[in-house]
């Protein structure tokens, strides 16, 4: 075997992909070779000095990087693939009385319940119909609260990220729903239901209790992207209480570069 | 939590193939991409920092990689190798990094540049003088042998796979990795005995 054919054959013998007889072809051909044994021996060498090297890990921003982004492109589809459902098959009017279509399983019911609550006052015949409106609002507003703090109560993070987004079309989340929103925000394992939460909780800013447990919250968060969040809310809403928060989390010093000026200019914005 | 969930789905029942799990993500269930993303994102990251010397940049360019692969998922056929494909587009990812870092040199010029790479923290170095001394001989290579040491020696892929990716003869590779091997031997022993510190 030539010099040539030999040293093409280094690559696999260092890897240990040569067969049996790919092996005694090169080891039979060093043997003979002075020039080639003492190049394979300085490739043994440097292989496995490479081997030394060790593996780094990236910063944890790559990861909360990636997930934001599959959320949005999953949310994009999602939109894609409800804006072309009316295309595929254009339903008939028909089709919204089977009580197979959820849909019209609830308004059916909605519609007995209705019945049956004006048949009650036509019956009592006392109260305004403004107070029976109000009342029936309440309990929309009731069961929405309901349904959000149950979904967030799910395994499945994004059923908890639609148990956020429920608890946004709420008017005035009573104690619960509020509590089940800083739970998701403070202690969520996801970054994109802990972001979600940001959101909807900046709905609320007004509520009393909501802009002390953001700022509590700010000590607590350790993922970048729902820290700048963070900020960002409380900048927004200039909230005084922020600033010692602020300070207290840039002298701890354990702030990505980025964070640490969002959370500088913060500081600055605040006091202006 | 996330890493339970992810190390549930690679040691469950039966753990999906790479190939099983971009058939998914191209089919529509994106959200398969999060098990390939824990797979590779720390060899990307490796083999981006080894090109480029820079952190920062390295993460910047794992994030281009998925931004990729979603893009262009509707391209995946089923009879490739995933990580063939994966390494074409973190390649496509570098040179295009390449070129935004310099757009007057040509490509080629590019490829013959060493980069300058960020100091190591002071512990590190001290911890591991020879681990330095590898890496410093690796960056006195030209991109283009050092790619192909990367992907050879750290990336586990094999001599046929780097020939694909590349659109190359097998041949072409074993002869290329010889004379890389051979480069970075020379340089090292040249760091070695001269200024070592």
């Amino acid at each position: 075997m030539t010099c040539e054919k030999t040293q093409e054959r280094f690559a696999d013998y260092l890897t240990g992909d040569l067969d049996e007889a790919g092996r005694a072809d090169v080891q039979g051909h060093i043997r003979a070779c002075a020039s080639c044994r003492a190049d394979l021996e300085d490739l043994t060498v440097v292989w496995a000095k490479l081997g030394v090297l060790p593996e780094e890990q990236p910063g944890g921003a790559v990861r909360s990087r990636f997930y934001a982004m599959l959320e949005e492109t999953k949310a994009q589809l999602e939109a894609e693939r409800k804006a072309a459902l009316p295309a595929a098959r254009r339903p008939r009017w028909t089709d919204w009385f089977t009580f197979r279509r959820p849909a019209f399983a609830a308004s059916f019911s909605a519609f007995l319940l209705l019945f049956g609550i004006g048949a009650g006052w036509f019956l009592s015949g006392a109260r305004g119909g403004v107070e029976r409106y109000a009342s029936l609002s309440r309990e929309v507003q009731d069961m929405r609260q309901q349904v959000a703090v149950s979904l967030l109560g799910r395994p499945s993070a994004s059923d908890r990220i639609q148990g956020i987004g429920y608890s946004a079309e709420i008017k005035t989340p009573n104690e619960t729903t509020l509590a089940a929103l800083f739970k998701a925000l403070d202690a969520d394992p996801n970054p994109n239901v802990r972001l979600a939460a940001v959101d909807a909780l900046y709905l609320f800013r007004d509520k009393p209790g909501v802009r002390e447990g953001l700022v509590n919250s700010l000590s607590l968060q350790t993922y970048p992207l729902v820290q700048v969040a963070l900020i960002d809310l409380l900048v927004e809403v200039r909230e005084a209480r922020a600033v010692q928060a602020l300070k207290t989390l840039i002298e701890a010093n354990e702030l990505t570069p980025e964070v640490k000026k969002r959370a500088e200019q913060g500081l600055k914005q605040i006091a202006a | 939590m996330n890493d339970e969930n992810h190390e549930q789905e690679k040691t469950g029942r039966m753990s999906p193939t790479d190939n099983e799990l971009m058939e998914d993500v191209r089919d529509g269930r994106v959200e398969k991409l999060a098990v390939l993303f824990e797979r590779y994102q720390t060899m990307l990251y490796n083999f981006f920092l080894r090109l480029t010397g820079n952190r920062a940049a390295s993460e910047d360019l794992v994030q281009e990689v998925f931004v990729r692969v979603l893009k262009y998922r509707a391209g995946y056929l089923s009879e490739s190798r995933f990580n063939v494909w994966l390494f074409q587009i973190a390649r496509n990812a570098h040179i295009d990094h390449l070129r935004k870092q310099k757009p007057a040199l040509s490509l080629d010029e590019q490829y013959a540049e060493v980069p300058t790479r960020e100091p190591l923290p002071e512990a590190a170095y001290e911890a591991d003088r020879e681990a330095e001394l590898v890496r410093r001989a690796l960056d006195r290579l030209p991109v283009q042998k050092r790619e192909i040491l990367v992907l050879f020696r750290f990336q586990n892929l094999k001599l046929r796979e780097i020939a694909e990716l590349m659109g190359v003869q097998v041949g072409t590779v074993k002869a290329q990795v010889h004379r890389a091997l051979k480069e970075l031997s020379r340089v090292y022993l040249e760091l070695q005995g001269g200024n070592v510190s």
